[in-house]
């Protein structure tokens, strides 16, 4: 058997020169899986046994400056699947080295970074349809607070193809094309949840510190886009929990180690411990057709190749139907359909074939391999 | 302005609706109104609320006036001597019932010494507090509250007397305990006169004590001994029924000893208990399979051949028989009528259930536990006096649900046995633990309730002093005996061909989809395929069109409905239900084709 190049290196430098290459050797071949082996169903025993351990609700920490990401089950859940909406995204910003140091520097960075919407700085408003206009009145303070001013609102709000006044604490806007007060009010909507400052999506940020000292940024709500574009921004380490997003951006790989990260974390938090290579093999299936795929009717059960198989999973009247639309043949590779017609698994002892050389006549094998279309 | 509400309804409305409220519970006090009355003045909806209607649930409760509670001594000295009843004291307004609406506004105290000026009412007993349930369970103040549920739920599947004419009921699931006795431990509830007939449980030594492992996990060792002796001993009875139906045609079921030409007549060994009126005949010793009830029915489809036959339709057997795995003394019989006039006739048998591995047992503390070993009483452990415990308790049921009503109970037993007395295990107002240890002492026992202990089987010392006392064991409705079912080979379905399912039917020990995973994942695939040949057959099929074909296994030939007599059969293996499965498949339209491989 032909050891990797790398093991032998690496098995040098702590061995010596001289060291007996056999005992590598044996090393290797213990820790290879034995042919044969459901590695898969292992992995799943392996993940749902531990999971069954979790408690379905996990705590909520109201009110502290602590940004709260889903845990436990559901997050395991939301994972696996590969939600597209995550319930909790957030994102870890990590700063250049220049930054990180100072927390005055930090926390500009962190204000600019929360998405600052109208209706945060608006106090009260009100419509008037004879004159077409909306009068919002600002809150000075708030405005303050963040750093803005009158003139930074009212040119956001003349994007929106409208004439804005300025008059002391009110901006008023008008509409000439509005001519009922439904019209109004969706403009009115607009402009509320128009962005004045800040990132889209991240609607908190906190600011942590390492054991190094050094600052990092967490935010809840995610947009790696934006916040990577930034030039205090440590684009190599900076990551968001959320999987789709980072197959996105950094692509299939790096989404396939935040899968094996956030499942190991999330069953760590709670105290149990599942081998990493059971997470590789599922982050490996998941991501193996270069775009992230949850496991499920949607995902990859749902695009079994053999027919039987998915029938068994769910919904098999529609499997069925199809199958007899589109011609198709069910090999009989898979554990499922095997077990549905009692034929031996192509798994373990099933996975070997015993061939006797007859004298003459030909061997008698009575295990039928019987396919269907 | 408030509103007033009778029954939930708008009746009428008044100026001030706390002087109304008042006056209304005045009036009751004095006897002007029903005591079931209640009244209520919510400040929030400004409403008087007052409740007449049936199915609210009521508080007796004692009225307290500046802080004196009006039921004086003088009135419980009556009430002793017989001179007053409790609706004499109802009627002078001294004790009244409230309801949950009104017990919002009541301030309730729950002993006289914590009586002020503020509060309404006095409970009658602090026990009051509890269910009649939970006030039959000692110490229960001293217990973690989630302990007392489980023992409620404990003492409920308690097998005692439930009812005193047992012996003529025609109960389903009816157990009763041979010997029965009077809790050491009791509590005021037991006072009642009618626990004193319905008692459960029995007063057992215990020693808490780990022992050769056999009562690890919350399993419990009996001493076979005392289990000969008659502990614990239970009947069981198991009510069989049978009606005569009418059926149209003015045919009917009959009760007889079944002729011989009857369609599905059993040996005559089967029907060897029954009495000339086709029942069996009380003090019957029978055994599963023997008929208990004999009876015939008319057959259920007539054929065009029966017609022309001359004489009697030939009847089918439809007897009663004692259940499988069950047998047993035939305790009555009832002979009687339904209300349409058909004959009915039930019978009742009698088994015994001696303790065996497996039964459950549990004390009045929410600790219960199966039997894991029957010990003889030479191999029990036994004190310096010679005490040999009936049960051993594992000691690490406790720490961690922390009954400690368990283990007052485990001590004042033993000073009641000791001292030859009951003991008040009352909640809150109970003897208290200092007193039953210094009694416990003065009896030449440690304080602790500790002895030294010796090893039955070496009679070695143990190294630790074992807690060891008497106390109420309660069996519960689980036996084994009822329970217990396996089966090698046996009946199948009609349509899957698979192994039936439920004790009843002698069905099959499922192995489900999560069992089947174990063994994937071992690897383990001759073996998993074995697992599921419950059902497998051979399946003739087409190898040209790949539809299952017809065939003949004794003459080794067969034919397919597409390709004819020449067309090349072969024989696959396949389970029964994937065979319904392609059945089912041609059903709606679907073509299922099999192509074979080159093996077959």
């Amino acid at each position: 058997m032909e050891i990797p190049e790398k093991y032998v290196k690496a098995f040098r430098e702590k061995h010596g020169e001289n060291a007996e290459i056999s005992t590598l050797k044996q090393i290797y071949e213990r820790s290879l899986i034995t042919p044969g082996e459901d590695v898969g169903v292992i992995a799943a025993q392996s993940i749902g046994e531990a999971s069954t351990q979790l408690t379905l609700r996990t705590k909520h920490a109201a009110g502290l400056t602590v940004i709260n990401t889903t845990a436990g089950l559901p997050r395991l859940v939301e994972i696996f699947d590969a939600k597209k909406e995550i319930s909790t995204p957030a994102m870890d910003i990590y700063l250049k080295p220049e930054y990180d140091r100072s927390r005055q520097k930090v926390t500009d960075i962190a204000n600019r970074l929360i998405e600052i919407k109208a209706k945060d700085l608006i106090s009260s408003y009100n419509l008037s349809l004879r004159k077409k206009e909306i009068n919002f009145l600002i809150d000075r303070d708030t405005l303050k607070a963040y750093g803005l001013t009158m003139r930074d609102l009212s040119s956001k709000f003349s994007k929106l193809k409208v004439s804005v006044k300025v008059e002391a604490d009110t901006i008023i806007v008008t509409d000439k094309t509005a001519d009922n007060v439904k019209k109004l009010i969706k403009l009115r909507n607009k402009l509320n949840d128009l962005s004045i400052s800040g990132v889209p999506n991240i609607s908190r940020a906190v600011i942590n510190e390492d054991r190094e000292g050094s600052l990092w940024i967490k935010t809840s709500g995610t947009n790696l886009t934006e916040v990577l574009k930034m030039d205090e921004v440590d684009q190599s380490r900076t990551v968001s929990n959320d999987i789709i997003e980072v197959s996105k951006i950094f692509g299939i790989e790096a989404a396939r180690n935040l899968i094996v990260e956030e499942v190991y974390n999330t069953l760590q938090n709670v105290g149990l411990t599942v081998d990493l290579r059971h997470i590789f093999l599922i982050a490996d299936a998941m991501c193996i057709d270069g775009t992230v795929k949850g496991i499920g009717r949607y995902g990859l059960s749902g695009e079994t190749e053999s027919v039987f198989a998915r029938a068994a999973f769910e919904i098999p009247l529609k499997h069925l139907v199809e199958a007899s639309l589109y011609h198709e043949t069910d090999e009989f590779k898979y554990v499922a359909n095997n077990v549905m017609s009692n034929q031996v698994i192509p798994i373990g002892t099933g996975s070997v074939e015993l061939v006797v050389k007859g004298r003459g006549s030909e061997s008698k094998n009575e295990d039928a391999g019987e396919n269907k279309e | 302005m408030t509103f007033v509400f009778v029954n939930g309804r708008l009746c009428g409305k008044t100026d001030d609706g706390e002087k109304l409220c008042s006056q209304i519970v005045s009036d009751r006090r004095k006897g002007m109104l029903s005591s079931n009355l209640n009244v209520r003045y919510r400040k929030d909806a400004d409403g008087v609320f007052i409740n007449t209607d049936g199915g609210r649930l009521v508080r007796a409760l004692i009225v307290v006036k500046n802080g004196k509670p009006l039921v004086t001594s003088d009135d419980i000295n009556l009430l002793e001597a017989n001179h007053l009843s409790w609706d004499d004291l109802v009627a002078a307004g001294k004790i009244e019932y409230l309801d949950a609406d009104e017990e919002e506004d009541a301030y309730v105290a729950l002993n006289e010494s914590e009586l002020t000026n503020e509060h309404t009412h006095l409970e009658i007993s602090p026990l009051s507090v509890f269910g009649t349930q939970a006030a039959l369970l000692p110490f229960i103040n001293h217990s973690n509250a989630h302990r007392n549920v489980t023992a409620v739920k404990s003492v409920q599947q308690g097998v005692g007397n439930y009812s005193t004419n047992y012996l003529i009921r025609m109960d389903n699931d009816s157990m009763v305990a041979i010997d029965q006795q009077m809790p050491i431990v009791k509590t005021k509830m037991y006072e009642n006169e009618s626990f004193k007939t319905h008692v459960f449980g029995q007063n057992v030594v215990v020693a808490v004590v780990s022992y050769l492992g056999y009562n690890m996990d919350d399993a419990i060792i009996i001493n076979k001994s005392s289990v000969d002796r008659g502990l614990f001993r239970a009947m069981f009875f198991r009510p069989y029924k049978v009606e005569e139906t009418k059926y149209i045609g003015g045919q009917s079921d009959v009760v007889t000893i079944p002729d011989k030409d009857v369609i599905g007549y059993r040996s005559e060994d089967a029907y060897k208990f029954l009495d000339e009126d086709g029942i069996a005949f009380p003090s019957a010793h029978v055994e599963s399979g023997d008929v208990l009830i004999g009876k015939v029915s008319p057959p259920r489809f007539v054929s065009s051949i029966d017609k022309f036959r001359l004489g009697v339709q030939k009847q089918v057997e439809s007897s009663i028989e004692c259940r499988t795995g069950e047998n047993g003394i035939v305790e009555n019989v009832y002979v009687t009528s339904t209300a349409d006039g058909n004959k009915y006739v039930s019978l009742k048998v009698r088994q015994e259930r001696r303790v065996e591995i497996g039964d459950k047992f549990g004390s009045r503390s929410g600790q219960k536990g199966v039997v894991g070993m029957l010990f003889d009483e030479a191999d029990m452990p036994f004190t310096y006096s010679g005490i040999i415990p009936d049960l051993i308790f594992s000691p690490y049921s406790l720490p961690t649900r922390m009954s400690m009503a368990y283990l007052l109970e485990l001590l004042s037993g033993k000073v009641g046995a000791l001292g030859g007395r009951y003991v008040d295990g009352t909640p809150f107002t109970g003897e208290k633990e200092e007193d039953i240890r210094r009694e416990l002492g003065s009896y030449g026992f440690r304080e602790s309730g500790v002895e030294t202990m010796y090893n039955g089987i070496t009679g070695e010392e143990m190294k630790i002093r074992i807690f060891i006392g008497d106390m109420t064991y309660i069996r519960l409705k689980h036996f084994v005996a009822n329970k217990i079912q396996w089966r090698a080979r046996g009946p199948i379905q009609l349509l899957t061909r698979q192994p039936t399912e439920g004790k009843s039917k002698s069905g099959g020990l499922r192995l489900g989809e999560m069992e089947k995973d174990c063994f994937v994942a071992y690897g383990a695939a001759m073996s998993l395929k074995e697992r599921f040949d419950s059902d497998k057959i051979p399946v003739p099929v087409c190898s040209k069109c790949g539809m299952t074909a017809v065939y003949n296994f004794r003459k080794r030939t067969g034919y397919c409905a597409i390709d004819g007599e020449d067309a090349p059969i072969k024989l696959i293996e396949v389970s029964a239900s994937f065979k319904i499965l392609l059945d089912e498949l041609k059903s709606v339209g679907i073509y299922p084709r099999i192509i074979l491989g080159k093996k077959v």
